[in-house]
């Protein structure tokens, strides 16, 4: 067969040329991000510009939701726990996860493998259902702890108590997903080339100095991203309070984180309206910390 | 097969422009290869006669016909890739049927084919193995293999050999030259390597800076390179070249020496060029120029000296043989043949 | 692990391994504590649990009650409450996986009109807060007469940003360009190079997004929270939320307290054991992000 033949031949045209490729595969995701994320965004901006009066259905009042939202100090007490809940969780789990990945990676440990999936395994655990082993912990009557104290001849602290309930629930997020954040360090300090391990012996670094001089500066990328979602996720706090609100009714009120209160003003207190300008002000505030979070990261770095 | 030719192309990414105003014929059945140092635009200009890139202005021709707007398998090209780019999950014998069976070619066609190729190549023990089973030399070959089945008009190569070994390099590039002999079609090759250039190729296409600087047999860019550029980057080791100011029939070089080279310096000299075997190396006084011996380099059939001169730089002379009687640091002379020198103006062009 | 290795016999390396060793063992008795206390709480009856030490057994073994109780309680809603969460979570997750494959393969392997703006969005929809995308969303499916649908609860959760990004690097690293292009050379087009060339390529990246949205659905809360108000469509998570409610409120008797923790024990054994045979999956797949990100 010759090569006229074969030009001869009807061939099948490629219809998806390069041009029209990327976006027929990003059709599907795009098209559910656009309906899903940015439509509802949208009308919930559209809506937080609106307020329902007590006659007349309801009507346009442009910025007014946003200046109440903003001088609304239930709004800005729960930005204040996110905030305390943020600097007490994040630098004790990005802490105690940088340190078990280090010594893992490190190899000094025994059972290494099992260490390290078994600090993953409460990832897997619904955080609801997180929750619900916690309160049962935390319960003084029933709770083991509890137990344990009295047991030890003393009395253990009410967990649910306004003075231990921020640490509480910081807890069950540190035993939920300091695993996870190990397992990203181990990750990224396995993905070091050995060579750089190799010219340190030479250079007589001891393993100490060079998990904490070498390798650890060379992840700092990775804990920046990780911190920055540690922060998006503690500012967006809904789930714990509003499971423990059962057993501390007194302490977690409605209003206790602004997600907390942006759900209650809607499905309790029917205020679609008001409560969308309260969830764009938490977009805000979420926003600016992790901006300046990562102004502050990336200009430590470049000096 | 193919004659191939590129009309005024151009190719911009965005604002850089990396192949500015190409024209080009590679004749039916010849053996062309792009050379030119990285960035020059030699892959780009191979992937724009591919069609994997789209041409920014002008048009591609095969055989006539424009192609500019086709995309690559309506070319009926073949291309060989540097890290040969094997479907990983595919045996040799799918990764060579592939393109056939898009084809839509007949089932016994296709196995007629691949029979034939592989053992063309001796790929005939390999043909269920996946590529990660090979290697790299046999991967090389499922490459070509893939290439030829397609019996295409004409090969493309981007720097196939620069994955290999220097010693299966050496292997081949026969091979390719053998494959050439036999199929008769014709072919491109990119590579940076001038030696392949120089072995392999009817013609030589050099490149720099997205555009053509000369288009030539090897033979002739060895032994009058367009200009300065070419000059230096044929040949191994490099001409030399000294910068010089005519002042009637003598030169002066850059360190105040003069030299009468006779009716020889035109007005816009600006520098001349010898080769390393076309230098003498003269007892210290005589020739046109003096220096001190900096290194040797031993290589059994040549000996190259390279002799320091001051702030005019440093000279390669080349020997044949072993030459026993220099050693670093000793002061010799340069002798050059006047009328054999290669002359370049202030813009780098060759003065005839 | 080279540098230790070396000096593995120094005393000074044996006590710092029984160190850390044991510094390792502490906090995994931290996590394991809840875990071990969901199944001790789950073999008690309700007096038991107020009565016996709350982390060993209690000498009456009350599982199989328990369990009873869980499977029968309202009509055998818990069973239902599972197999919803199988389904929403499941056919969320493929969605997922399959749409952020597609989309990772645009963004890594093509360049075209809108990229940088369509990926920065995607990165950017990761600071909106929950209230802010849920809340509107059942304003504007309870119009459309949506909520308490199955599809209120997977439609929104196809879209899975995290799953794009971690696809987007993995192709970035595992399908080189060349390969695309001597699929072009073949003469393919580009869905047939993705779909026999490509995606079996990426299947390791596309398993570890599987199980990353597996999991972020089979965890979710708050969406089918808000979506759903029949309790026969709830999915665990919510259901058992719900059960804990009636618990502690007292309204459902004291009885329920052992059974939403057996309740607990069940919905997490699925997703443990998951997590444990697919490990290979999701620790790559984390690294890849991860390093990348």
């Amino acid at each position: 067969m010759t090569e006229r033949e074969i030009r001869a031949r009807p061939r099948n045209r490629v219809i998806v040329n390069k041009t029209v490729a990327p976006y027929l595969f990003l059709a599907p995701f795009m098209l559910l991000f656009i309906a899903f994320l940015i439509v509802p965004l949208i009308y919930a901006f559209d809506i937080s510009l609106y307020k329902k009066a007590m006659v007349g259905g309801v009507k346009f009042v442009g910025t007014d939701n946003y200046v109440k939202a903003f001088a609304d100090p239930k709004f800005w007490e729960g930005v204040g726990v996110l905030f305390k809940f943020a600097f007490l969780q994040i630098p004790v789990m990005i802490g105690t996860a940088l340190v078990f990945a280090l010594i893992l990676d490190s190899g000094v440990v025994w059972a290494k493998a099992f260490f390290r999936v078994s600090f993953f395994i409460p990832y897997a655990v619904p955080a609801v259902i997180a929750t619900l082993i916690w309160s049962y912990l935390y319960g003084p009557a029933y709770g083991p702890i509890g137990q344990t104290a009295r047991f030890l001849g003393f009395e253990a602290p009410d967990f649910v108590s306004a003075k231990w309930i921020l640490g509480s629930i910081a807890n069950i997020a540190q035993w939920e997903y300091m695993g996870y954040n190990m397992i990203i360090y181990f990750a990224a300090l396995q993905a070091i080339p050995t060579d750089l391990e190799e010219a340190s012996v030479v250079d007589g670094a001891s393993a100490f100095a060079f998990a904490t001089r070498i390798k650890l500066p060379m992840i700092v990328p990775t804990i920046i991203v990780t911190v920055v979602f540690s922060i998006i996720g503690s500012l967006q706090l809904f789930t714990e309070p509003f499971l423990i609100q059962n057993m501390a009714r007194s302490i977690i009120n409605s209003n206790y984180t602004p997600n907390y209160y942006a759900y209650t003003l809607t499905f309790v207190g029917q205020q679609p309206n008001y409560a969308a300008a309260i969830s764009f002000l938490l977009g805000g505030v979420i926003a600016v910390v992790s901006y300046a979070f990562m102004l502050l990261a990336n200009r430590r770095i470049d000096r | 097969m193919a004659v191939i030719e590129l009309k005024d192309v151009r190719k911009a990414f965005g604002a850089v422009e990396v192949i500015g105003r190409v024209n080009l014929t590679v004749p039916d059945g010849a053996f062309v290869i792009f050379v030119g140092p990285s960035g020059s635009g030699k892959s780009t200009l191979l992937r724009l006669v591919a069609g994997l890139e789209d041409a920014t202005a002008g048009q591609v021709l095969i055989d006539g016909a424009d192609v500019t707007h086709m995309g690559p398998a309506e070319r009926q090209l073949s291309m060989v890739f540097q890290s040969y780019a094997l479907y990983p999950t595919k045996t040799v014998r799918q990764n060579m049927s592939f393109g056939l069976e898009v084809a839509r070619l007949p089932k016994d066609e296709i196995k007629a084919r691949v029979d034939r190729v592989a053992d063309i190549l001796k790929l005939g023990d390999y043909l269920d193995r996946k590529p990660r089973a090979l290697s790299g030399g046999q991967r090389q070959r499922v490459a070509i293999g893939r290439a030829i089945v397609r019996e295409p008009v004409a090969f493309l190569f981007d720097e196939p050999l620069s994955n290999l070994d220097a010693a299966l390099r050496v292997e081949m590039r026969v091979e390719i030259a053998k494959l050439h002999q036999r199929l008769g079609a014709t072919m491109i090759y990119v590579t940076h390597d001038q030696v392949e250039a120089m072995t392999l190729a009817d013609q030589i296409v050099v490149l720099d800076k997205g555009a053509i600087q000369q288009v030539g047999t090897p033979m002739e860019l060895y032994q009058r390179p367009a200009n300065l550029f070419v000059a230096q980057f044929i040949g191994s080791p490099k001409m030399n070249v000294l910068e010089v100011r005519p002042e009637g029939s003598t030169v002066t070089f850059a360190d105040g020496n003069r030299t009468d080279f006779g009716a020889l310096a035109p007005a816009t000299l600006s520098h001349i060029g010898f080769r390393p075997e076309e230098v003498e190396l003269l007892a210290e006084g005589q020739g046109h120029l003096q220096g001190t011996v900096e290194v040797v380099e031993r290589l059994g059939s040549d000996t190259f000296a390279h002799v320091a001169l001051g702030m005019l730089g440093t000279v390669t002379v080349r020997m044949p043989g072993n030459v026993l009687n220099i050693a670093p640091g000793q002061r010799v002379g340069l002798g050059l043949d006047v009328t054999q020198l290669h002359l370049f103006a202030s813009d780098g062009t060759r003065l005839s | 692990m080279s540098i230790v290795g070396k000096t593995s016999t120094s005393p000074k390396f044996r006590r710092n391994r029984w160190l850390l060793t044991g510094v390792l063992s502490l906090y995994f008795l931290y996590t394991f504590m809840p875990l071990f206390y969901v199944i001790t709480a789950a073999t008690k009856s309700n007096q038991d649990l107020f009565s016996t030490f709350g982390l060993w057994f209690a000498p009456d073994f009350n599982l199989w009650d328990n369990l009873h109780t869980l499977f029968t309680i309202q009509d055998g809603i818990f069973l239902k409450w599972m197999g919803n969460t199988a389904y929403y979570s499941s056919i969320s997750a493929a969605g997922a996986a399959l749409f952020s494959t597609f989309a990772g393969y645009a963004f890594a392997k093509y360049s075209f009109l809108g990229k940088k703006l369509m990926f920065a969005l995607v990165l950017g929809a990761v600071m909106i807060p929950q209230t802010a995308l849920v809340i509107p969303m059942f304003l504007m499916l309870s119009k459309l007469g949506l909520t308490n649908t199955a599809f209120a609860v997977i439609l929104p959760s196809l879209v899975f940003p995290p799953g794009v990004f971690l696809m987007r690097a993995y192709i970035d690293d595992a399908i080189s360009n060349e390969l695309i292009e001597a699929g072009r050379m073949d003469g393919a087009g580009e869905v047939h190079i993705f779909s026999s060339i490509a995606f079996r390529l990426l299947m390791p990246g596309f398993t570890t997004v599987l199980i990353l949205a597996f999991v972020a659905n089979w965890n979710n809360y708050f969406l089918p929270l808000v979506m759903l108000n029949k309790p026969d469509m709830f999915p665990i998570t919510v259901g058992l939320a719900q059960l804990y409610s009636t618990a502690i409120s007292g309204t459902g008797g004291v009885l329920l307290f052992t059974v939403v923790m057996t309740g607990a024990l069940v919905s997490i054994v699925p997703v443990i054991a998951a997590f444990l045979i697919m490990q290979r999956f999701w620790q790559g797949g984390l690294g890849a992000g991860g390093v990348k990100a």
